[in-house]
Formats: C-alpha cells, structure tokens, sequence
C-alpha cells in the first residue's frame, strides 16, 4: 500500500479499502463467464479455503509477497495483473483445481471473488 | 537530483504551463504518444496531474497497490486527457472537463459535450500501459486498438504450453518452429501484443473474440484471420508492429479507411511523440526510438 509520507508520490491519503467506480481502462467485458464441461472428479472445496487457494495462485503470478492482503474483493489489475497475468493466473487456477475454463471466462475474471465463484461452480457440477 | 526538478518545482507551485498544441490527425494519420514513468519523477508534477482528474479517477488511480502501479494508473488518465486535450476540438479544451463514457461492449470513449453547432470530431484512441511505458493512439475516424509490452517479458507458464491453451494451431506451429527460445519468447510476445491491439480495436470486449478464434500471420506483412472464414483473411483491418526505445513492443491495429489501387492497402501513416505533459514533448518517428519491426507503416 502507498505510504502517505512526504516521500510518496502521492499526497493524497490512500484509501484502505479502495472501491474502483472506474474500471480499470482495458476491461471491457462485463459478461459472467460461462461454464465449462466438468471433468469426472469429485472432490467439493469450501468457499473461505477457495478464496484462499485463489489468492495464493495470484500472488504467486504476480510476484507479492506473501503476507500481501488479497481478499475476495481483491481486483486483478488493481494487484498489478495485466491481461497476460490474468490468462496466466487461469492457468494457474485450472492446475490447483483440476478444471477447465472456457478461453474467453478467462478474460473476463476481474476479482477473486470472480474465479472464487467460478471455480466453486465448475467444482458443484463435479460433485453432483 | 535532476536539474529539471528544482524549476518544476518552481513552476508548478502556481498553474501548469499551457499543453503544446496539435492539429488533429488526417484520416489517413496515426498519432502514437507516450510517456516513460521513470523519466517522470517530480512529485509536484505528479500531484498536480492527479488534479487534473475528477474524483472517480483518482479513486481508481489510488485503488491500485503500490506506488509504481498507481503511477502508471496516473500517468495512463493523464496522457490521455492531456493528449485529447492537445487537439484544442472546441477551442479551449481542458484536460478536466474531458468525460468519458464507454460504449455497450465496454469500450472508453470520448464523451463530447452536445451544444448547438458543436459537431464532436470522430476522433477514436486507445490506451496501454505497463509500468515501464504508457501509449495512446489517436485517429480521426478509424477504430484503434494498441497494445505495448516489455520486450524481456517471460511468461510463468512454458510458451507452448501457454499457446496450445489460447492460440491458434496456426501460431502455435510458428512459435514451435523457433528453435531459439530467447526468439520464441519475443515472437510470443509480438503475437499476444498484436492479438490484444486487434480485440481491442473491435471494442467489444474480450469475450466476443477469444485468442483462439483468430489467427495473426505475420509472414509477408501482418493480417488477422478468423477461424469462421478461414479463407478470407479479414481486409478491415491493417497492424503495424513497432520496437520502441528498444526495449518495448507496441502493437497498433486499425479499421482500414481506404485502400490503394487494386485494393492495396496503403501504408499507416505515424506521427509518435515521446511527451511528459506540461514539460515536454518530442517528435521520435523517424528516428531510432521507433523502429518498424511488422507491417507497412511511414513515419512523419
């Protein structure tokens, strides 16, 4: 997070929780991803535990440390991902958990509650 | 300590000197500016670009984590207010009273204030940025999509691994044929530079044309083909691919207006400035700070 010191760039207090009313200037699609065929394998995860796999595979593609505060509300380009991280981070989702996202899903993933609630999803198909 | 910084510090405790004016583009023009954020390190210049947005801005610039981020954020609304503001459309533009709104797909647009007599310009732009350069393309009138990225930039996932998941089989057999792997990690990088600049052109979004739905050849020239008219390379659109400051890849894509004899399309025409509004501008096409490295493009 800024420091608001008088070595920061920025004068301005920086907000603890930010809420973005702009979006981020290359997101466009504003569509829910769709689903995509489940593959045969049950195992059913928790939703705190898929937030948490989640933001482990985030930090780890874009390099933050590990005590780096991403929630659900968490915003991909607000953590630095650009749209090549985001495709790179749904490759890394498709790995921990085992599932298939649809090529243009990936694209349109903005926070981790995003992936979170696809993931649990695609993983609800399995189990049932 | 940079010798600029003392007078800006001087000159930017009153208002910022007045933004270098420009002509708008021709219809057959494309204008490329760009900033370096490392070249910009005043923190009053800073603090005042932040002024020149509108309180919704600069809570999406401070949104992002870290200073590096919300500097490039900054530096992105700043080049692109400051940029449109420069073509003086409607006399006496500010770059604050720019609004912006997007179109059903998502796209930024200009939001053109409706007054009588006013005709708002087509003017179209597109904006990139990583945290070591930020772009913006301008036209009158052709839709434009850029895309810049580092040259050094590594995937964490193997290349044609990454590939076979969202290119085509088309540019996955090209990226295989590389033996090099420092070479395949550029052409991979040109590749998704130019996919992106092409989805962003259409402005509909990412969703409506997947990476793996289009192929980009770049033998002879640089063209876009669809996989639902496979025999139809797609004429609308035209690409130009730029090595910049050597350092960076910067992809532009734009609707063709016009064409040549016997459907020839004519090549871009580009305009680049390197800029740090309020302080300076330089006029870099021509020179090897741009180098043409795909496509047909003249530089002015």
């Amino acid at each position: 997070m800024a420091a608001a010191s008088a070595s920061s760039f920025i004068p301005l207090k920086p907000r603890p929780t930010p809420r973005v009313k702009l979006g981020a200037p290359q997101s466009f699609s504003f569509r829910r991803p769709a689903l995509a065929p489940a593959r045969l394998r049950i195992s059913c995860v928790a939703k705190p535990e898929t937030v948490e796999k989640v933001a482990k595979v985030v930090k780890k593609q874009l390099a933050l440390p590990a005590e780096t505060l991403v929630t659900g509300d968490s915003k991909f380009a607000a953590l630095g991902a650009d749209s090549l991280d985001t495709v790179e981070i749904v490759m890394g989702l498709e790995e921990e958990f085992d599932i298939s996202v649809e090529e243009d899903s990936a694209q349109s993933i903005a926070t981790v509650q995003d992936a979170a609630d696809l993931i649990e999803e695609l993983v609800r198909k399995k189990c049932a | 300590m940079n010798p600029h910084y003392c007078c800006l510090s001087r000159n930017f405790s009153a208002a910022l000197p007045p933004l270098l004016p420009v002509q708008l583009p021709s219809r057959m023009e494309t204008h490329l500016w760009y900033v370096v954020p490392d070249e910009v390190k005043s923190a009053p210049l800073l603090s005042k670009y932040m002024e020149l947005l509108p309180q919704y801005e600069r809570d999406h610039v401070l949104g992002f984590r870290g200073d590096q981020l919300q500097k490039s954020a900054l530096l992105a609304r700043t080049l692109v207010r400051t940029t449109i503001a420069r073509y003086q459309v409607d006399d006496h533009l500010d770059p604050r009273s720019l609004r912006f709104k997007r179109n059903i797909h998502g796209k930024p647009e200009v939001e053109w204030e409706t007054k009588d007599g006013f005709c708002p310009p087509p003017l179209q732009f597109n904006i990139s940025h990583t945290s070591s350069l930020v772009a913006c393309g301008v036209t009158m009138n052709s839709l434009i999509g850029i895309d810049v990225e580092e040259k050094r930039r590594r995937t964490k996932n193997n290349i044609l691994a990454f590939a076979k998941r969202y290119f085509t089989a088309h540019e996955v057999e090209h990226l295989n044929a590389i033996p090099d792997s420092e070479l395949q990690q550029q052409e991979f990088i040109k590749l998704w530079t130019l996919k992106e600049a092409y989805v962003k052109a259409l402005g509909k979004g990412f969703s409506s044309s997947p990476f793996n739905t289009f192929t980009i050849r770049a033998s002879s020239g640089i063209a876009v083909e669809t996989l639902d008219s496979p025999q139809n390379l797609t004429n609308n659109w035209q690409f130009a691919l730029l090595e910049l400051m050597g350092s960076h890849y910067v992809a532009i894509c734009l609707e063709r207006q016009e064409t040549g004899g016997a459907g020839k399309a004519l090549p871009i025409k580009l305009t680049a400035r390197k800029t740090i509004p309020f302080v300076e501008d330089e006029l870099v096409s021509g020179t090897n700070a741009v180098v043409t490295i795909g496509g047909s493009v003249t530089q002015f």
